[in-house]
């Protein structure tokens, strides 16, 4: 779906990091996708993490990484379910608001943080997915599960361009 | 003339907590703290779940005290299913549990304690104005992460901790180096000491009781009795006589009391109960910032977790020793003993998260699966005790200007560290 600015994913490493609660309906998008990637087949030089809720904590997970790809339920004012690829550069991060995510301190904290520490890796990307519910459950909205396979299709495509 | 502090979603606390308090005419019209979290009904899920599942949906209650969450339910399903955990899962246990405790104390410590008396109001300056400062907390939190990771076989919200042990073991070497780096980390812990020993802490003191756990030889953060300031110590089956949970109107958590109006659990708890069990460069610790027992003002909460950094990276050192000189043997889990056809196993599992006591109370049926839970969030042991120093401290402080009534409250609330998100559960569950 959605992407189309010039690619910034070239080097050696990759972290992939979902974050989310998927005690939260689809919150868990971001955990979800991690579970999905595992099931696959990825280069050496990339490495998967359920984050949970890393909030202020975000800047550490980000050490000896240069390049990183985030993937969290971002609210857009979209349709629950589509979804966006983002460069960093894209995006303002709304900080101590729920506009850009959904717990608190949210992801836009830890990214202005990194930011304000001059630890943001060389090469970030967020993928965010609309969500339909945030709600106590376990269970994806229909929305965003249909969603999934495109987004790790997008992610599985970044990975493969990266050099071993 | 009327002064009147709303406080809607106190910023840097996880989740979403009010403060209302009205002033008119130098006296005290209102003074709450709200709660107004969408309820989360975390105990239904577990309802009809394999006991062997619950814990890696606990621990999802909440973003940062997952491995506690996860502890609390191993002891509930392992007292129900009677296991006998071996000695090298209790020491593994006890050094993950560290690395949790030092990962919260940090952040809570450096991200949302120290903006506000660094004159900053928020972490994101202070990365600009105090780089260096927060550069040690990731340091430190970094340190803790990879503890946790190395035992329980991921950052947060681990994997490898099971039902009578763990799935996998920490290598000697990774021991090893944890180790050195835990050592080479004093030097931040006693940066951390003198960064908070220099801190203009607020002059407010009001006494109440303190409950935290308590056990022979060591300070408790794992299994032990319910322990009051004022007195009593009560085995932890019989939990519900220190909650005694209620509800009020304004707050959809419910809140606890025990032999006084109001309790308080969390680091300072701990440190007015279990003083004498701490790591003696804890101790030594407690001296810099101008603490001993009985301490009671509770924005030295933060200044107790101080003291618990050093302890707990003093005490994780000891506990690597341990593992290292025991050698580290990779072991099945300890068998489960489920309980006989047409009855129900009952379990409870305590231990001092970060911000205190929690509990998790289950019943377990013959195939194995949860027929009853009922769990006792910490943060909602603290709320009846945080609006009491609410309600004594406007008095003093209400010639102050409204701003700096805000900040004084606000300062309050966040020494508590609630965790408003985890902290409501309204429903109560029982089995059929």
């Amino acid at each position: 779906m959605q992407t189309s600015t010039p690619d910034k994913l070239d080097s050696q490493d990759l972290l992939v990091l979902g974050i989310g609660n998927p005690l939260m309906g689809d919150d868990g998008v971001g955990n979800r996708v991690i579970e999905l990637l595992a099931e696959r087949d990825l280069p050496p030089n990339v490495k998967i993490e359920d984050a949970g809720l890393p909030g202020w904590g975000l800047p550490a997970w980000f050490e000896g990484w240069s390049n990183v790809i985030l993937v969290d339920a971002v609210q857009m004012g979209r349709s629950p379910g589509s979804w966006r690829r983002f460069q960093t550069e894209e995006v303002q991060f709304v900080v101590e608001n729920d506009a850009l995510s959904l717990h608190q301190p949210d992801l836009a904290c830890g990214l202005a943080l990194a930011q304000a520490l001059e630890l943001l890796p060389d090469n970030l990307v967020l993928y965010g997915v609309e969500p339909a519910v945030v709600n106590p459950g376990e269970a994806l909205s229909p929305a965003v599960r249909h969603s999934l396979p495109d987004v790790v299709a997008s992610i599985l495509n970044d990975l493969e361009k990266i050099k071993v | 003339m009327t002064k009147r502090i709303d406080v809607h979603h106190v910023t840097r606390v996880e989740g979403h907590g009010n403060i209302v308090v009205e002033i008119s005419n130098g006296k005290m019209k209102e003074c709450r703290f709200e709660v107004v979290e969408t309820p989360r009904f975390f105990e239904a899920m577990l309802l009809g779940r394999p006991y062997i599942e619950a814990s890696h949906i606990t621990s999802r209650i909440c973003g940062i005290c997952s491995t506690g969450h996860t502890t609390a339910s191993l002891r509930a399903s392992e007292n129900a299913l009677r296991v006998e955990l071996s000695e090298q899962v209790q020491l593994l246990r006890k050094l993950v549990f560290h690395g949790e405790i030092l990962d919260s104390h940090v952040l809570h410590a450096y991200m949302l304690v120290a903006p506000d008396f660094l004159g900053v109001g928020s972490v994101i300056p202070l990365a600009t104005s105090h780089r260096e400062v927060v550069l040690r907390a990731l340091r430190m939190k970094k340190l803790a992460g990879d503890l946790c990771a190395a035992v329980a076989g991921r950052h947060t919200h681990p994997i490898a901790m099971t039902v009578g042990g763990f799935t996998h073991f920490p290598s000697h070497a990774e021991l090893k180096e944890l180790r050195q780096r835990l050592v080479d980390s004093r030097l931040d812990v006693e940066a951390t000491v003198e960064l908070f020993a220099g801190l203009p802490w607020p002059k407010f003191e009001r006494d109440t009781e303190y409950v935290s756990l308590s056990k022979p030889g060591e300070y408790a953060f794992i299994d032990g009795d319910i322990t009051s300031s004022d007195g009593p110590r009560i085995p932890a089956e019989r939990y519900k006589e220190v909650t005694n949970e209620y509800l009020v109107q304004h707050s959809s958590a419910k809140l606890t009391r025990h032999l006084r109006d109001t309790y308080m659990v969390g680091a300072l708890a701990r440190f007015n109960n279990n003083f004498a069990q701490l790591h003696p460069r804890a101790q030594a610790a407690a001296a810099k910032l101008g603490m001993k027992p009985k301490v009671t003002n509770p924005y030295l909460n933060s200044a107790a977790q101080v003291v618990e950094i050093v302890h707990c990276t003093e005490d994780a050192i000891l506990l690597i020793d341990q593992l290292l000189s025991r050698g580290i043997q990779p072991e099945k889990p300890a068998p489960v003993h489920l309980p006989e056809a047409v009855s129900e196993a009952t379990g409870v599992g305590v231990c001092e998260v970060p911000r205190g006591l929690l509990i998790h109370s289950y019943k377990i049926g013959e195939d194995g699966k949860l027929t009853g839970a009922d769990c006792i969030i910490t943060t909602n042991e603290n709320i009846a005790n945080l609006e009491a120093d609410m309600r004594s401290l406007v008095p003093q402080i209400m010639d102050k200007p409204t701003e700096a009534i805000r900040l004084d409250l606000e300062m309050l609330v966040r020494a508590y560290d609630p965790c408003i998100s985890c902290s409501v559960h309204v429903l109560k569950v029982k089995s059929k």
